[in-house]
């Protein structure tokens, strides 16, 4: 008796979970949405979204790895050294949530900023990385070249 | 009176009974070695050695008494000066056997010591006696009970027959006596002789005046005359003959008178002089019974009243014996001096028993020495108690190791010794023996000391020479061995040198320094010396600057490892010696462990240098700097790879 009740009352059960499902299904768009729009927080304001699973660590190791031709790299990251050699910068900034990581971006002197770096703050890169060489024909790998920087 | 006194005391001389064959204190030791002190005088200098050498030729000559010289002894020093030569009389060859031969004995308490002791009381009873009795004669009772009593008291074996020489001496003068009375008794006989015949003469003298008047009144009366002339001449010359007959006889009677008054008095002189050497003679062998006895009989054997002593007056001796008041010595200064000494026995005797009593064994000691040595021969010395005797003994062997252990300059035995005579008397003074071992151990110690730093030089010359001065000094000096040692390692040092060489060369500093003791020996080299120095003053550095870095990185667990990393490392750059050592290098890998993020991103900084990733290496130098920011390692990297990569055309 108790076994028939129980499979008469699963058969039940099933019918009745749909609505759950629906409100379930509702919560998971409602939060993608949301999410989408978290997200979007760390863009510039010309729509700049830092690139995805950039990992320093690799950065490390590898560098050149990172100078394929046409790759660009954004970065959220706040100012935390410019050290001016000539005309070009060298700009080292921290990445949010890795206090213990500097990323080294070069800005060269032709490239013209339209915002003014100050240690400190926070800005969107643009960056590629580049492979360059030296007056005595020394290769200089992986070198994150600063193309625009903008404003969060 | 003091003059008196001290006199007695110079004429303990026979006490030693010393000959020229005993050896003076103080010989120079064998081997150049510096003379070594048989004794020790008031001043605490040791005695100086003085013997029969040229410098003390021409010290005035000691006084001498019929003929023998007389040795003089020095109270301040115990010593005796005799034949040239300075004599220690506590450290007399001599004076040590008699005395130890002395202290060994069991007293003399048999029956027949006690009488013969009691045969010379009664001589001595007897003499006093006789002494005061002005009316005693020559061969008297006294003197014959004397003179038998001594003949008995000779069979006594401990009278060494002394009393059968004085015997023998009184009966040889008293027959000398005897013979001079005869003389004077034939004298007297001549004289009446020679009487009896001038008287003769001169009768017949008388009768032949008589007889020449008678005949020539006849002559005058006619023929008768000169018949009776004739016969008359004839009797006149038979007269004449008989009175010279008579004169010649007369003169012989005189002329043997003359002699026999000669014969009498050149022997009764003889008999004085060898009574009186007799008497010098008994004082020598300190038999003072025997002298006190000759002495008071003197006077009834030679009833002449001369006492004096047949003494040069310029000399000392007669100056000694006559007390230097100026008056001429005599024999009851003999017996005024043995009187003293027998007095001076006795009261050193007591003197002893009270010492002994407040446990003073070195006084007692001395005092002993002094009455044994004087009066050996008396009553109150030969029965001086067999314990007593023993616990003197027993100090005694104890002083005798002391000056043995002195003359072999063993120090530390010597201080060894006196500790246990220090034990025995607790009044000891060890002072000046103590001073002088001292003195003469740190000379040794010096010697050695100057041996060693000759050896450090390579100066083997002046090694040998120190350390033979060292060893003449103290013989037995255990640093000796040491210096020994430091020779057969010199000498042996080759090989150690080699491997100093080795591992010098192959910087194994650490291991050098481990066995510091083993390689000091190559310091004897002047090179290697540097190279030894400067290995352990390195070692003792790095030690010091590992113990400064370890304490300075335990105050900060996280930046602490961190700091002592990059200044092991920055050291170890600096100086090839710090990079070679294994000890730094297990500390830097120590630190390298507990601040691994910071060294592995100077690593990886430094790695994509050599790459040519700058880009990564510079990321790696930043790192660094996060884990440590005074970290100079990573600005320095920094600095490099920003230099490059802003130089860069891209």
């Amino acid at each position: 008796m108790a076994r028939r009740a129980r499979k008469g009352s699963k058969k039940k059960g099933k019918q009745n979970l749909m609505p759950v499902f629906i409100g379930i299904g509702a919560i998971v768009v409602l939060a993608l949405i949301l999410g989408s729009g978290v997200l979007k927080k760390g863009s510039s304001a010309r729509g700049l979204e830092p690139t995805p699973n950039f990992r320093i660590a690799e950065y490390r190791q590898d560098g050149s790895r990172f100078a394929s031709s046409g790759n660009v790299y954004v970065f959220d990251g706040r100012v935390e050294n410019i050290e001016t050699v000539g005309n070009a910068r060298l700009v080292s900034i921290s990445i949010p949530d890795n206090p213990d990581e500097r990323l080294p971006l070069l800005v060269p002197g032709d490239v013209k900023l339209r915002v003014n770096l100050t240690r400190g703050d926070r800005f969107i890169f643009e960056t590629t990385c580049r492979t360059g060489k030296t007056g005595d024909g020394k290769q200089v790998k992986g070198v994150l070249i600063v193309k625009n920087v903008e404003t969060r | 009176m003091m003059k008196r006194e001290s006199a007695a005391l110079i004429l303990a001389l026979a006490m030693t009974g010393m000959s020229t064959a005993q050896m003076p204190t103080g010989g120079a030791p064998s081997g150049g070695a510096p003379a070594m002190p048989n004794s020790f005088d008031a001043s605490g200098s040791a005695a100086k050695p003085q013997s029969n050498d040229p410098a003390h030729q021409g010290e005035t000559p000691n006084p001498q008494l019929l003929g023998v010289e007389m040795p003089l002894m020095d109270p301040s020093t115990d010593t005796v000066k005799y034949n040239g030569g300075i004599f220690d009389v506590g450290n007399n060859a001599a004076v040590r056997a008699r005395f130890e031969k002395y202290l060994q004995q069991v007293p003399d308490d048999s029956s027949e010591s006690k009488r013969y002791r009691a045969l010379i009381k009664d001589m001595l009873k007897q003499t006093q006696r006789a002494g005061r009795d002005k009316n005693y004669a020559v061969g008297g009772d006294v003197l014959i009970k004397v003179g038998r009593g001594l003949y008995k008291a000779s069979e006594y074996p401990g009278d060494g027959n002394q009393s059968g020489a004085l015997a023998s001496a009184i009966v040889s003068a008293l027959d000398v006596q005897r013979d001079s009375l005869t003389r004077e008794r034939d004298n007297e006989k001549l004289e009446k002789e020679m009487n009896s015949l001038v008287k003769q003469a001169d009768e017949w003298q008388n009768h032949n005046v008589a007889r020449k008047s008678a005949l020539s009144a006849g002559a005058n009366q006619g023929g008768n005359g000169k018949k009776n002339a004739g016969r008359s001449d004839s009797g006149g010359d038979l007269n004449a003959l008989r009175i010279a007959q008579y004169i010649k006889t007369a003169a012989k009677k005189e002329s043997t008178q003359a002699a026999n008054l000669a014969t009498s008095e050149s022997a009764k002189i003889a008999s004085k002089l060898n009574y009186q050497a007799m008497l010098v003679a008994l004082l020598f062998s300190r038999r003072f019974d025997h002298v006190v006895i000759g002495s008071r009989v003197y006077r009834h054997i030679f009833r002449d009243g001369d006492t004096t002593l047949n003494l040069d007056k310029d000399s000392k001796a007669h100056e000694v014996f006559s007390g230097g008041v100026g008056l001429p010595p005599t024999v009851n200064s003999i017996d005024s001096i043995a009187s003293n000494m027998r007095r001076e026995v006795d009261q050193s005797i007591q003197s002893v028993y009270g010492m002994l009593a407040r446990n003073k064994l070195a006084e007692a000691t001395q005092q002993l020495i002094a009455a044994v040595a004087i009066g050996e021969y008396m009553q109150s010395v030969a029965t001086f108690p067999a314990d007593a005797r023993q616990r003197i003994a027993q100090f005694w062997t104890l002083r005798k190791r002391a000056l043995t252990a002195l003359n072999a300059r063993d120090y530390a035995t010597v201080e060894d010794v006196a500790a246990k005579m220090k034990e025995m008397d607790v009044d000891f003074d060890d002072s000046m023996l103590l001073s002088y071992t001292t003195g003469k151990k740190r000379q040794s110690d010096l010697a050695i000391r100057n041996a060693r730093k000759a050896l450090s030089k390579g100066d083997e010359e002046g090694f040998n020479k120190y350390i033979t001065e060292a060893g003449i000094i103290w013989p037995r000096n255990p640093n000796l061995d040491k210096g020994t040692e430091l020779l057969e390692k010199f000498d042996a040092g080759d090989p150690v040198k080699e491997e100093f060489v080795r591992l010098y060369d192959g910087k194994e500093f650490r291991r050098i320094a481990r066995e510091r003791e083993h390689y000091k020996i190559v310091a004897m080299d002047p090179e290697l010396a540097k190279k030894y120095e400067e290995v352990i003053s390195l070692v003792m550095r790095m030690d010091g600057m590992l113990e400064q870095i370890k304490g300075v990185a335990e105050q900060d667990a996280t930046l602490g490892p961190c700091m002592a990393y990059e200044k092991l490392v920055e050291w170890q750059k600096s100086d090839e010696n710090f990079a070679n050592d294994t000890e730094m290098t297990l500390v830097l890998k120590d630190f390298e462990s507990k601040a691994h993020d910071f060294v592995q991103a100077l690593r990886d900084g430094d790695a994509c240098e050599k790459r040519g990733e700058y880009g990564s290496a510079l990321s790696c130098y930043y790192r660094a700097q996060c884990k440590y920011m005074q970290s100079t390692l990573a600005r320095e990297g920094i600095k490099r790879v920003t230099d490059v990569i802003v130089k860069a055309t891209y």
